[in-house]
């Protein structure tokens, strides 16, 4: 007899033969040695004239077969099994009776002292009759058709139990097999582990290629080494940390898709190898190395080794992972309360603009009380956030930038754009800011603020953002075309945005054409996102021209030295508030100003006044004008006085001529007396 | 000018009639809010300027409302102003709305009140739908009208007021279908509407109206010559009636008659000039000062191209001088 090393795999991965336990039942070769040694080795090692079990089968039946007769027996089913005596001497501990094309278990005589069974590749379908080989420790029943586990209670030594490829739908009556070393079920129906729990010499567990769902119910199994349920539709593993002695897991082709489902891995100390592939989890791109920052015990995944490298760099990027899932957090409550805080914002806005018009609205109707809810204007309201003041981040430059988020207003730099809510966040410009967070910021968006109250920064944008080249405004009351006059202060503005929201100066026919018009040094390229084109500027000059022309060549020159003063006085009234005067800004100043006269003198004229500022000025002329007034009465007195005397002096003069004539000569008539005279008035004057 | 009647006024009365005093009381306080300014450049000059502007009308730009409400001449001054910076916008065809109008008005007198605009706007709408679109000209005339006499008109609606309320004795009130009601109503609307005041009866009040008051009122002639024409007519058709009657135009004498309402030659020379030029500036980026402009000449600095505008464009006074009539 050819000896054969008849190895069998455990664990039948079809592409898979190097992992796993490795069963060797070697014979001997000579007479002598008549026992079956069983080995049961551990590591793979590579054996160069290693065969597959099926293919020694293959040479080893055919030679059994010959000699393996089947008697049909006298009860109706059952054929009896005999060998010949040849046979049984040489082989008696074991019975091959592969691809007989067996349909039953025969029943079989006179072989109590069998050890192995090798049912493979039959027909079989109940596994029976062979309660009586009390001594079998090795059954094989791979590839039949077996639909349940039966038959077996009896095989109190059985250690090996291939049952692989049958169609097993439930693992049930194993109570008595407590010495159960190795339970192959792979290729089976099973659903569920159950049944396996008394298990406690199991040590390898093969469940590929079923049908289960989630693996848990595994307590109790304390020796199980090896675990392999590949290619199933398990989604969740629990239970594996109550296996002791667990080195080798096989999930792959499976359908687990977080950690999370297979947590209890982390806390299994025992495991060393695992693979994954196969599965949704094994796709993502965190996979390794959470798998591996998780599973700090691992030696190998999925089939290769772990590096040193490798698991350096797993716990890096948890770290980087934990860091981002923070950051992100920090940046969710950020945006939850910019929300909010807008929100509010927008209801204060919303009460200021009511109350503002029942104001107008009252007063056009001449009605005596104040509107009620005047009161309600208070900027604290339903707010559940504290109000803070948050602290300038530094650095992130990409990053959302949640800088300043109280009750009543938000100022928040994205990237390049700068977001202003609610009034209160023109104060912000007052900040220092970093120059390079400055510099970026080309837009600037305000919204839920007053435009007169924006016009009143504009100095201090300038400054603060000499960038900034695109305005948005929304909900900020714009409401006459003048106020647009007021942009023209600016260094430069490519862009305009005005929300049609809260700026009913949108609805104008002619607003568009106006900003080209009053803003054309700009040479601006788009408002509200459509491109300006030649067309327009052209339309813009031909609506507005003979303004522009008007307002420069008719004013006569003082009024222009005014107006012009006027607004520059303007300009210069925010440098002299500040706090710290640069003389180098003055000078930018008139430099700016007077590049801005050069580029457009003949629009230089309109301005925009706030109702305020015009008001202001008209109370400080109130003034000057009664002084004025009271000037030109007196010298309209002084005039109608000297007026009538003079009129009064045409109409006396003539006769007061006559009496200084007739005077003159009632005195003369004398000539004697008079020379007396004369001569006593010359000697009086000495 | 030494006409006997000038002479016989005493002085206050003519003072006041031409409202010299005014306009000196204005020079002095402009004198004295920019005194820094003109005392560069001599007193004498400044009041030479201030009453050339007068003259021409260009006094009243910019200036506040009060100033510009004083004197008849500055309201026609101001008509006329109006008319001649947005005529543009008229001949563009743009129907605009009340609100837009008020704009325009705002650009040249920042605190111009809406309550005129909205009556103006009345006039031609002849109903509440404020937000209805009108033509420049329309509007225009109705402004007119309610600016330069807004006064006049303000006791004209009470006259009317009194006329359909019965209170002058010598009404006969018309009873129409839809009243049945000789109660006083507040609002000048619907009662106006339905009904109507008989034409002769308010000619003969508002003729009182005119002798009794010295601020300025439509030329009676006038005024009878639209009256004689109906029977019975309610305030705003007296108002629309006075607003397009070509008579009081040219007595009023700000603006042109409809028909050339949007004929001006010199200022359309004027702005194909300035759209021209505009053009030239607005050559693309990047050929800015690289090529020869459109005209065949190298584009030179923007300061200096603009500096040469104002004197080629130095106003022509005796073209533009205008004599407002009484």
């Amino acid at each position: 007899m050819i000896p054969g090393k008849y190895r069998s795999v455990s664990g039948r991965a079809a592409n898979n033969v190097n992992c796993g336990l490795h069963l060797v039942i070697q014979t001997s070769t000579l007479p002598e040695k008549n026992k079956t040694e069983f080995r049961f080795s551990r590591d793979t090692s590579p054996f160069p004239g290693r065969l597959l079990q099926h293919d020694l089968e293959r040479n080893y039946s055919s030679r059994q077969g010959d000699h393996i007769n089947l008697v049909s027996s006298s009860l109706p089913s059952f054929p009896i099994l005999q060998r010949s005596s040849e046979e049984k001497s040489l082989y008696s501990d074991r019975l091959t009776l592969e691809r007989q094309k067996l349909t039953v278990c025969p029943i079989i005589d006179g072989e109590e002292h069998l050890r192995l069974l090798n049912f493979q590749h039959n027909f079989i379908t109940r596994i029976q009759n062979i309660s009586n080989l009390q001594s079998l420790i090795f059954l094989d029943l791979y590839d039949n058709q077996i639909e349940e586990i039966s038959g077996l209670s009896t095989l109190r030594s059985l250690r090996v139990l291939l049952l692989g490829k049958n169609r097993i739908k439930k693992i049930s009556n194993l109570e008595n097999l407590k010495n159960l070393d190795v339970l192959d079920l792979h290729g089976n129906q099973i659903t569920k582990i159950e049944n396996v729990n008394h298990l406690c010499d199991l040590r390898v567990l093969n469940l590929a290629r079923n049908f289960l769902s989630h693996v848990d119910n595994l307590h109790g199994l304390d020796s199980l080494t090896e675990l392999n349920l590949r290619h199933n539709q398990i989604t969740f593993v629990r239970d594996v940390d109550n296996l002791p002695c667990l080195q080798r897991l096989f999930l792959s082709f499976n359908n687990i898709s977080s950690f999370d489902s297979v947590s209890c891995l982390a806390d299994s100390t025992s495991l060393s190898d695992i693979t994954f592939d196969g599965n949704p989890l094994a796709q993502e791109s965190w996979y390794k190395h959470t798998v591996l920052q998780n599973m700090t015990q691992l030696r190998q995944l999925d089939m290769k080794r772990v590096t040193e490298e490798e698991r350096r760099v797993a716990s890096v990027v948890a770290k980087k992972e934990e860091e981002k899932k923070r950051e992100s957090q920090k940046q969710s409550l950020l945006k939850e309360k910019k929300r909010l805080t807008i929100n509010n914002v927008a209801r204060n806005w919303d009460l200021q603009q009511r109350v503002s018009n029942n104001a107008i609205n009252a007063d056009r109707k001449d009605c005596a009380s104040p509107p009620r809810d005047s009161c309600q204007l208070d900027g604290s309201t339903t707010s559940s956030l504290p109000a803070e003041t948050g602290s300038l981040d530094s650095g992130l430059t990409s990053a959302l930038q949640g800088l300043s988020v109280t009750d009543t207003h938000l100022v928040e730099i994205e990237g390049d754009t700068l977001s202003l809510y609610g009034s209160g966040a023109l104060e912000c410009l007052d900040r220092n800011w970093s120059l390079q967070t400055a510099g970026m910021v080309t837009t600037i968006s305000f919204t839920f603020i007053e435009f007169d109250e924006i016009v009143q920064v504009f100095p201090k944008l300038k400054i603060k953002f000499p960038n900034s080249l695109h305005l948005k405004f929304k909900e900020t009351n714009l409401v006459m075309l003048q106020q647009f006059n007021a942009l023209a202060q600016l260094r430069r503005v490519d862009q305009l945005t005005v929300d049609p929201q809260g700026n009913p100066v949108v609805n104008f026919t002619l607003w568009k054409y106006y900003v080209l018009f009053r803003l054309s040094h700009f040479s601006m390229q788009k408002i509200n996102g459509t491109e300006v084109t030649q067309n327009d500027m052209i339309m813009a000059e031909r609506l507005f021209g003979i303004l522009a022309h008007v307002a420069s060549s008719e004013l006569p020159q003082y009024r222009m030295i005014s107006i012009l003063g006027d607004a520059r006085r303007k300009q210069f009234r925010y440098l002299l508030e500040t706090k710290g005067k640069k003389p180098g800004i003055a000078s930018e100043e008139n430099n700016d100003s007077k590049r801005v006269m050069g580029e457009n003198t003949n629009r230089a004229t309109l301005n925009y006044t706030t109702k305020e500022w015009h008001n202001e000025k008209l109370e400080e002329i109130k003034e000057k004008k009664k002084f004025c007034q009271m000037y030109v009465e007196d010298l309209v007195k002084e005039a109608t006085d000297i007026n009538m005397k003079n009129e009064a002096l045409q109409k006396l003069w003539p006769q007061m001529f006559i009496e200084l004539v007739r005077d003159a000569v009632i005195e003369i008539r004398n000539k004697n007396t008079y020379m007396k005279v004369c001569l006593q008035q010359i000697t009086d004057q000495k | 000018m030494l006409s006997p009647e000038r002479l016989a006024l005493p002085d206050y009365e003519y003072l006041a009639q031409r409202h010299v005093l005014t306009y000196m009381e204005d020079a002095v306080c402009q004198l004295l809010e920019n005194r820094e300014d003109i005392s560069q450049y001599g007193i004498a000059r400044f009041f030479t300027e201030y009453f050339n502007s007068v003259c021409q009308g260009t006094h009243i730009l910019f200036r506040e409302f009060s100033f510009i409400q004083a004197t008849p001449h500055n309201r026609a001054s101001f008509l006329r102003a109006f008319w001649r910076c947005f005529r543009t916008v008229g001949k563009n065809g743009d129907l605009l709305t009340m609100r837009e109008y008020h704009c325009l008005l705002q650009l040249l007198c920042p605190d111009f009140p809406l309550e005129l605009t909205q009556k103006a706007a009345r006039i031609v709408l002849m109903d509440d739908a404020m937000d209805c679109l009108m033509s420049f000209s329309d509007f225009l005339f109705a402004f007119q009208i309610q600016f330069y006499y807004s006064e006049f008109l303000d006791n004209v609606a009470v006259i009317y007021q009194d006329l359909l309320s019965g209170k002058n004795p010598n009404t006969v009130i018309v009873p129409t279908s839809s009243s049945g009601q000789h109660y006083q109503r507040p609002a000048l609307g619907e009662a106006g509407m339905l009904e109507g005041v008989e034409a002769s009866l308010f000619y003969q009040c508002l003729e009182n109206l005119c002798d009794r008051h010295k601020y300025s009122c439509p030329p009676p002639a006038l005024v009878k010559e639209i009256l004689s024409n109906v029977q019975k007519l309610t305030f705003y058709g007296f108002l629309v009636a006075l607003s397009k009657h070509h008579g009081i135009n040219q007595a009023l004498g700000a603006l042109p008659d409809k028909g050339d309402l949007m004929h001006d030659p010199a200022m359309d020379e004027e702005l194909d000039r300035l759209v021209v030029r505009s053009r030239l500036y607005r050559t693309p980026r990047q050929h800015r000062g690289k090529e020869p402009g459109v005209f065949g000449f190298q584009r030179r600095g923007k300061l200096e191209a603009l500096e040469r505008v104002p004197s080629a464009l130095a106003p022509t006074p005796n073209l533009y001088r205008w004599e407002p009539r009484e």
